[in-house]
């Protein structure tokens, strides 16, 4: 009896306690003056350091955008701070997906950011339409995450398939230029991946349309992180190309490139797809990377006053500076989600989506200067086609108007 | 293809055989002794890569020096590793839960140890030996290739050495065979195993000190050679030295020249391929077809 009653008790005080605890969060939270955005990004694992500067390219945007008062809510009648809701999915795709959402179904967010790189923002994309959440992914442009029909999905790199759209259309201005001779044979090695498909697709898209330029004499894929290159080196030795086309992620970049060396192979023009500049790669094999050219998403050369403000205040913000393309789509990302929030004048999801269906960003840090996304919720702009030069410089050699030295082409033999 | 072309990858297959050996051998030790699938070898493998760096960029110690000096400091690694963590392993005919989920726990720990001292970024060792090639006619053979390769059979003979010509390897060998019978005898169990595990982390560091001058690495680095370790040991018959040799040979020979008419992204599924049908028709591995004097361990 005497044991019922202090159950009773007990149980009693506890939800007088819950509830008081949930009415005090409740009314903290209505009274709240911010607007939570969810970042989820690898900053630890192997995708760290990209993952790394996309988090600061966001954290400075958002720093930028509370320090001129915050994002104008017409129906609060006020500004609103953004406050960052930040996990660290630790280069890890289940993780990716669970603290998407965990992020969109517990933390009162209005939208997410995040998800590189492809692998792990496909496993995000599955989330947006779940919880009718917008989700503008900074790290993933492979075609395939936006061919699903999302609606709630957005990305601020254009399509990787670009890369090899772009890359065609450079070495096709050599060759009407009298550099490159046309009808060169093309070896294509490119990774397992909708990234190395998609690069493919591109590259043969604009050589089935442009008669004459091209001959791929040979397509092959590889798994990541590969131990030995030596057998399609071989293939591509035996292919007699003129032209060497591979799309790589880092460490089978270095690899290849390696063996690639090693094996004397020479090629009139070689790229890695999206990969040539990186800093690791040319402490790893030296010289050896010099007159690479890479399709590459963003160059702190470009010559517009806003990237060079951006790159000023990058490394004012973190104090390094902004060595590689990663942080401006992030950048981009947070600002055209900021400019969304304040065209749609209240802070629903839906209304939010909508506005960012037709959002611009007329002053992007991102070639062509305008960021806006396509009706697959994916944004579509230039890419810049930079070459490694000796002593560590890199150019950027394509588009022309963009360029900060011309093209090295051939490449010269050692 | 012409029959230079061919020649020139059977070389670099055979090259590539050497890596294998050199990542696969201690992993067969600790297996063959201590029956645990050491998944934490990854991690020493990683370890070994970033102490042949650190040599080179503090010290200037060059990478084969590097490697060489990766096996006493390993051996004491491991032999600590025993003392505070595997010997309290229940002792077991067969690969226990218990190891696989100890061991890989601990290659976990040491990747984040990795993350905290060096980041995530890849790291690489470039020495002037780094792109060069030995010209041989028309094949050119890299000569850090070859330093790796000449590593490797040193390493095979010292344990083959160790194993048929000490009282230690005898221990050993008795303990592969029959542990009970052989602790009836006197062999002292403990101190063996101790030993062993000491010897396969050796043989670990150095080989991962030798492919961090053929591959560039992060805290993540390992993960890739520990599938193809299993194959290799399931082929050259799990405890093995020569085996492992073999496995070695024909995993590379395999890979390498599959490509030419299966593409290169199927290249995965033939090894794991070969490895199921090496457990199907020879669970004891290639060496089995060979007489049994044959067998190191």
């Amino acid at each position: 009896m005497r044991n019922s009653a202090l159950l009773r008790t007990v149980i009693t005080r506890f939800v007088v306690v819950a509830l008081f605890v949930t009415s005090v969060g409740v009314l903290l939270s209505a009274a709240q003056d911010t607007i939570n955005v969810g970042v989820v990004l690898p900053t630890t694992g192997k995708e760290g350091r990209p993952g790394q500067y996309q988090k600061e390219g966001i954290e400075l945007a958002i720093k930028q955008i509370n320090d001129a008062g915050g994002i104008m809510v017409k129906d609060k009648g006020k500004k609103l701070q953004i406050k960052e809701v930040f996990y660290d999915d630790q280069s890890d795709s289940s993780k990716s997906a669970s603290l998407t959402e965990r992020a969109m179904s517990s933390d009162n967010v209005i939208a997410v950011l995040g998800g590189y790189s492809t692998a792990l923002g496909q496993a995000e994309s599955v989330m947006p339409d779940r919880y009718k959440t917008p989700w503008i992914t900074t790290g993933a442009g492979a075609t395939a995450i936006f061919g699903k029909g999302y609606q709630y999905a957005f990305g601020t790199l254009s399509p990787v398939a670009l890369i090899g759209t772009t890359s065609a259309e450079f070495i096709g201005s050599l060759m009407d230029a009298g550099t490159i001779k046309k009808g060169a044979k093309v070896a294509m090695v490119v990774e397992n991946t909708d990234h190395g498909v998609d690069y493919i697709n591109g590259f043969t898209e604009w050589s089935n349309k442009h008669a004459g330029y091209f001959q791929i004499v040979m397509t092959e894929k590889f798994e990541l992180n590969a131990t030995d290159f030596n057998g399609i080196l071989q293939k591509v030795k035996s292919s007699k190309a003129d032209i060497f086309l591979s799309d790589a992620h880092l460490p089978d970049y270095i690899t290849m490139h390696r063996q690639y060396l090693q094996n004397g192979l020479h090629h009139e023009m070689i790229s890695y797809g999206a990969r040539g500049p990186e800093a690791d790669a040319r402490k790893a094999l030296g010289a050896g990377t010099d007159y690479i050219f890479a399709g590459i998403w963003w160059s702190k050369m470009l010559p517009y006053p806003q990237v060079k403000k951006f790159a000023d205040d990058y490394k004012a913000f973190t104090g390094h500076d902004v060595d590689s393309w990663y942080a401006a789509p992030a950048y981009d990302g947070m600002r055209i989600l900021a400019k969304a929030i304040e065209s749609a004048g209240k802070l629903d999801k839906t209304a939010i989506r909508d506005a960012l269906k037709k959002a611009e960003l007329k002053d992007s840090i991102l070639p062509g200067q305008s960021l806006k996304f396509g009706k697959d919720g994916q944004a579509e702009y230039p890419f810049v086609i930079t070459q490694n030069k000796p002593d560590n410089k890199v150019d950027i050699v394509f588009p022309k108007d963009s360029a900060t030295g011309a093209a090295v082409a051939p490449t010269p033999s050692k | 293809m012409d029959a230079i072309e061919y020649l020139d990858l059977l070389l670099k297959s055979l090259l590539l055989a050497g890596v294998y050996a050199a990542m696969a051998v201690g992993m067969t030790v600790v297996y063959g002794v201590m029956k645990i699938v050491n998944l934490a070898h990854a991690g020493f493998l990683m370890l070994g890569a970033y102490f042949a760096l650190e040599m080179y960029e503090r010290f200037h110690i060059d990478p084969v020096l590097g490697a060489v000096l990766a096996l006493p400091v390993f051996f004491l690694f491991g032999m600590l590793i025993h003392k505070t963590l595997v010997r309290w392993l229940p002792k077991s005919d067969t690969p226990t839960l218990a190891s696989l989920l100890l061991m890989f726990g601990f290659w976990l720990v040491l990747q984040n140890i990795g993350y905290l001292v060096w980041g995530n970024e890849d790291r690489s060792i470039l020495t002037p030996l780094t792109l060069s090639s030995v010209q041989l006619g028309q094949i050119s053979v890299p000569k850090v290739n070859l330093i790796v390769f000449a590593c490797a059979v040193v390493c095979m003979i010292v344990l083959q050495v160790l194993f048929r010509r000490t009282w230690f390897g005898r221990s050993m060998r008795a303990l592969i065979q029959n542990p009970y019978a052989a602790q009836i005898v006197g062999v002292d169990d403990e101190k063996t195993s101790r030993l062993t595990f000491g010897i396969g982390t050796a043989f670990a560091g150095f080989a991962g000190a030798l492919l961090g001058m053929l591959y560039s690495f992060s805290p993540d680095f390992g993960r890739q050679f520990l599938l193809r370790s299993f194959v290799i040991i399931v082929l050259g018959g799990l405890d093995s030295v020569s085996g492992v040799a073999l496995g070695a040979i024909v995993l590379a020979i395999v890979e390498t020249f599959s490509i030419i008419k299966i593409p290169a992204s199927y290249q995965p599924a033939i090894s794991f391929a070969l490895l199921v049908v090496v457990l199907l028709v020879l669970p004891k591995g290639l060496a089995s077809l060979f007489n049994r004097k044959w067998r190191a361990a």
